[in-house]
């Protein structure tokens, strides 16, 4: 009979175990809705024509890359025409926000100045070039970035459309040899992860 | 000692009656534990009237050759269990089955049985054990299991390995976690089981579908990781582990102690804890980098046994941290090809033990609360209650702030209620009848900034089942039926919009199964089992990126279950010398859901991916494994183990994407001495050879890797003392260093394998 009291016991305890594990922790959460936060939805290239000196010397104008859904499947962007004028020299500036979080990526970018670098590549930068690019701001150990640069147009340009492949590259090794070049076309060996990688159609005239 | 014995005994028998006429009757039976069922080993079998009788094998099984007809006399007895005797008339050849009832526990001097439960299956089942589990000390589950033929890993890196039975994985097998199946988030392909091997006194795999007994999902088969009973007699015993590494410079050390009450007869328990820490590992040209891994795990046990009631409380706590290749991580599809073209990561890594993003942080805690009661005639009532709480947090490297929340946050509880009665007639019947309850829920803790890859969920599972065996000697025949009922509810915001879909599935299940002892040596067991498995909350909802394979993963609510066929055979020889089991299978799966490849590639502003629709199709799988010991002479024993897998998709008439290849593994062992208690050190030396899968689906981001070879090898030094015992061991992995990609390691797209890993281990048991 001692036993049958022990069984009645661990019977009730077990009953009491289910109970509390039963109301304790068991019916999901209500979602919450979860915005990408790190996500790029608008890529701005602002264009300034400058003297040599660097001088603006026209009003600028921008050419943007848009895709209000980011990543989610069915989305895709819309992606602007660079216009460029043969011989010209132009200050470009890129500037990047999120329009899901509101939130300005380019402040991230700057922050991070060492972990991000843009690189200029596609036909408009290769063998006899349309374009070509140099680095006009640094990171906090005198690397390259790519926020802020200057293009110079060829004077003779052998063709007049051609494409401007702008990526971003996370977590790169900066040091590694080469990958100061802006039209380094083995970027990935610098290690790191893409985070942007555009093409834009340009027409010089 | 009992096959010397044994044949004395029938040589006997022979030189004494063959000369008699009419004296050619055989009488076989079996032997078993009343209170689970399991065979007895070396149980005396003895005809009184002729003063001759036999052991029963390491199956139960007893034979006793040309026996005139007449009335006899049988006595069985076993140490520990109460004497059978019973008359028998034998007219022509007959057989029986005889259950033994163990003595009380109380009494000095007798071998205590305690109320561990045996696997009842007709389904051949492989166990890792003794001397075998202590060579696999310090791998995780996956790699200990591929020991067993037909039982492979699929892999993400190093690190994560998920078992996989004859080419199914994730959610179509289960494991049993001390017995409550354990519930993580065991979808993803880069989520390895939450627990902690060094629990373990025996892992054991039947790889027959073993839905009725245990539920859904279970059909590809169950891994079964049992603790050791806990003590019943006023005893204290431990065990302390102590692995070191080269590769990574890992460290692995664990500890058990157990004891019995003195005050209370019956009353035992167990405390355990492992702990591991890894920096980098090493393939044979590189450092993978952030490849280290932490691991720190506990659990605590506490029983009472009387002769009538058993009960326990186990507690157990699972924490990891993994770090995942950094270069495993792309941005998008030309990051990935960029790798593979590159065939290993771009980056020139140092050794750490820092572990940075990407990584995992998972953690999983299980509770349970067990009781058994004996009624009369050998019947049993069984409880069994299980809580379990997994957290999961996958972090990415992402830019500021972000970096230090994971992009992966998820919490799931679940509860488990089993309830069944066993039912034993003393000789031919024995069977249960029960009931799994499941409840489960699943919640995304906000706050990733990342939308969520599955929704939240709550899940009730409720089955019942009943399953019946027939013994009579050497035949044993089991059939069982089953009916589940699952009701899902999910929820989640889908383009800012909430989203709430509920699902209903019902299913029926049965299996059919038997074993027949062909002799003293040979088994034969077959089993045809059909089981189900409703669609995973990731295959209805994924609808994002996969960062790993820079691909847009597709799923769709409104799929069918799964439905699978599997005949299981397996042929088992247990001779003096040789020891073999071949076996071979075919499983047919309607509705088998996998990831297809779709034409299109989804463009971003981040460039482009590939886009995976989950899909379902009717496959068909097939194979062969074998295992082979052959012992030499008292040195030298050689081993041989293969296995193969043929998956097709009938559909589209191709194949299935990550399906083991063929292997083969070859070995040679060499004991110093001749001594029976295992006391003696043992040299080994093992090939495992690969062969390329020459199978692939139609699409792979990478070709499968060639086939290799490699070749690993040891040495093992028992050192006895009276009451302790020390083993030492030196194992080299991968001897020659030799540089090579598995097809079932998903990281074969950046990485290859590790290199060369020596391995001192230290185990000393008290």
């Amino acid at each position: 009979m001692k036993i049958n009291s022990t069984i009645k016991t661990i019977f009730k305890a077990s009953i009491f175990m289910v109970i509390l594990g039963f109301n304790a922790a068991c019916t999901s959460e209500d979602p919450e809705l979860e915005n990408e936060e790190e996500l790029i939805t608008d890529v701005t290239l602002k264009f300034t024509e400058v003297n040599e000196a660097g001088i603006p010397i026209a009003t600028s104008f921008e050419v943007k890359a848009i895709d209000t859904e980011g990543l989610e499947v069915g989305g895709s962007p819309t992606i602007g025409t660079i216009n460029l004028t043969t011989g010209k020299r132009y200050l470009i500036e890129i500037e990047l926000f999120n329009s899901i979080e509101n939130e300005d990526i380019t402040e991230e970018i700057v922050e991070e100045a060492d972990e991000h670098q843009f690189y200029f590549l596609g036909s408009a930068f290769v063998g006899t070039p349309i374009l070509s690019y140099t680095y006009d701001d640094e990171d906090g150990k005198g690397n390259p970035i790519g926020l802020r640069g200057f293009i110079r147009v060829a004077e003779a340009a052998i063709v007049n459309n051609a494409q401007f492949r702008l990526v971003l590259r996370h977590d790169l090794n900066k040091a590694f040899n080469g990958a100061n070049n802006p039209n380094f076309v083995d970027f990935v060996n610098a290690d790191g992860e893409t985070d942007l990688d555009i093409v834009f159609p340009v027409i010089v005239e | 000692m009992k096959f010397i014995l044994t044949l004395l005994f029938l040589l006997i028998g022979f030189t004494t009656y063959a000369s008699k006429e009419n004296c050619i009757l055989t009488i076989r039976g079996k032997i078993l534990h009343e209170e689970n069922n399991e065979p007895i080993e070396a149980a005396y079998i003895w005809i009184k009237e002729l003063e001759t009788g036999t052991a029963s094998d390491i199956n139960g099984n007893f034979r006793l050759n040309n026996l005139c007809p007449g009335n006899y006399e049988l006595k069985i007895s076993y140490l520990g269990h109460a004497d059978v005797t019973e008359r028998i008339e034998i007219k022509a050849n007959a057989n029986f089955t005889f259950r033994l009832h163990a003595e009380d526990i109380n009494l000095e001097g007798v071998e205590i049985h305690g109320h561990q439960d045996a696997i009842i299956t007709t389904t051949s089942v492989n166990a890792l054990r003794g001397e075998e589990l202590k060579y696999a000390r310090g791998e995780s589950l996956g790699i200990s299991l591929r020991r067993i033929p037909g039982v492979n890993t699929f892999s993400s890196g190093s690190n994560i390995s998920k078992p996989v039975i004859h080419g199914l994985h994730s959610n179509r097998i289960m494991i049993l976690n001390n017995g409550i199946r354990l519930e993580g988030q065991q979808w993803g392909s880069e989520h390895a089981p939450e627990l902690d091997p060094f629990i373990a006194k025996e892992i054991a795999v039947v790889k027959g579908a073993e839905t009725v007994r245990f539920g859904p999902d279970a059909m590809g088969g169950i891994i079964i990781v049992n603790p050791a009973a806990l003590p019943v007699k006023a005893e204290q015993s431990g065990e302390i582990d102590l692995i070191g590494s080269t590769n990574g410079r890992g460290i692995i050390g664990a500890a058990s102690f157990s004891g019995g009450s003195e005050k209370i007869k019956g009353l035992g328990y167990r405390i355990q804890g492992s702990s591991k820490y890894q920096g980098n590992i090493q393939a044979p040209d590189y450092i993978q980098g952030n490849t280290g891994m932490r691991e720190l795990n506990f659990s605590g046990a506490m029983g009472y046994s009387s002769q009538k009631l058993g009960t326990e409380l186990y507690f157990s706590h699972y924490q990891t941290t993994i770090g995942i290749l950094r270069d495993a991580h792309t941005g998008n599809l030309s990051d990935l090809e960029a790798i593979i073209q590159n065939g290993r990561p771009f980056s020139e890594s140092e050794f750490t033990y820092e572990i940075n993003n990407p990584k995992q942080l998972v953690s999983h805690q299980l509770l349970k609360l067990k009781s058994h009661y004996h009624l009369n005639n050998g019947a049993k009532l069984n409880l069994q209650y299980g809580f379990q709480r997994n957290q999961r947090q996958e972090f990415d490297r992402r830019r500021g702030e972000a970096n230090t929340r994971p992009s992966l946050d998820l919490e799931l509880f679940t509860n488990t209620l089993d309830f069944s009665f066993t039912h034993v007639t003393r000789k031919n019947w024995n069977g249960s009848v029960g009931m799994n309850l499941i409840q489960q829920a699943n919640s995304n803790i906000p706050g990733t900034g990342v939308v969520p890859l599955i929704p939240n969920y709550d899940m009730v599972n409720i089955g019942i089942y009943a399953i019946e065996k027939y013994t009579s000697g050497p035949l044993e025949i089991e059939g069982g039926l089953r009916y589940d009922y699952r009701y899902v509810e999910a929820a989640r915001f889908n383009s800012g919009e909430l989203e709430e879909r509920n699902f209903t599935f019902q299913n029926f299940s049965a299996f059919l199964g038997g074993v027949y002892a062909l002799s003293s040596t040979l088994n034969f067991n077959t089993n045809f089992g059909t089981a189900w498995r409703p669609p995973n909350i990731n295959e209805q909802f994924s609808q994002g990126l996969h960062h790993g394979v820079a691909a847009i993963e597709i799923g769709n609510p409104d799929f069918l279950s799964e439905q699978s066929y599997k005949w299981i055979n397996t042929l088992s020889h247990n001779g003096n010398k040789l020891n073999f089991e071949l076996t071979g299978y075919v499983n047919r799966i309607n509705n088998f859901i996998y990831l297809n490849p779709t034409e299109q590639q989804f463009v971003s502003l981040r460039g482009s991916f590939n886009v995976f629709e989950y899909q379902q199709t009717d496959a068909f799988l097939w194979g062969i494994d074998l295992s082979s010991i052959y012992e030499i002479n008292s040195h030298i024993e050689v081993f041989s183990r293969g296995s193969m897998v043929r998956a097709k998709n009938l559909t589209d008439n191709n194949y299935l994407p990550f399906i083991p290849s063929d292997r083969l593994e070859t070995g040679i062992s060499y004991k110093f001495h001749q001594e029976i208690n295992n006391s003696s050190p043992k040299i080994f030396l093992e090939n495992l050879l690969v062969a390329q899968q020459n199978r692939e689906p139609d699409f792979d981001f990478a070709a499968a890797p060639e086939g290799y070879s490699i070749w690993n090898m040891g040495i093992q030094t028992p050192i006895k003392t009276e009451k302790s015992n020390l083993n030492v061991g030196l194992h080299v992995n991968n001897l020659f260093n030799t540089s090579y990609k598995d097809y079932m390691n998903r990281f074969r797209y950046f990485t290859h394998e590790l290199g060369r890993n020596i391995l001192v281990k230290l185990n000393y048991e008290f």
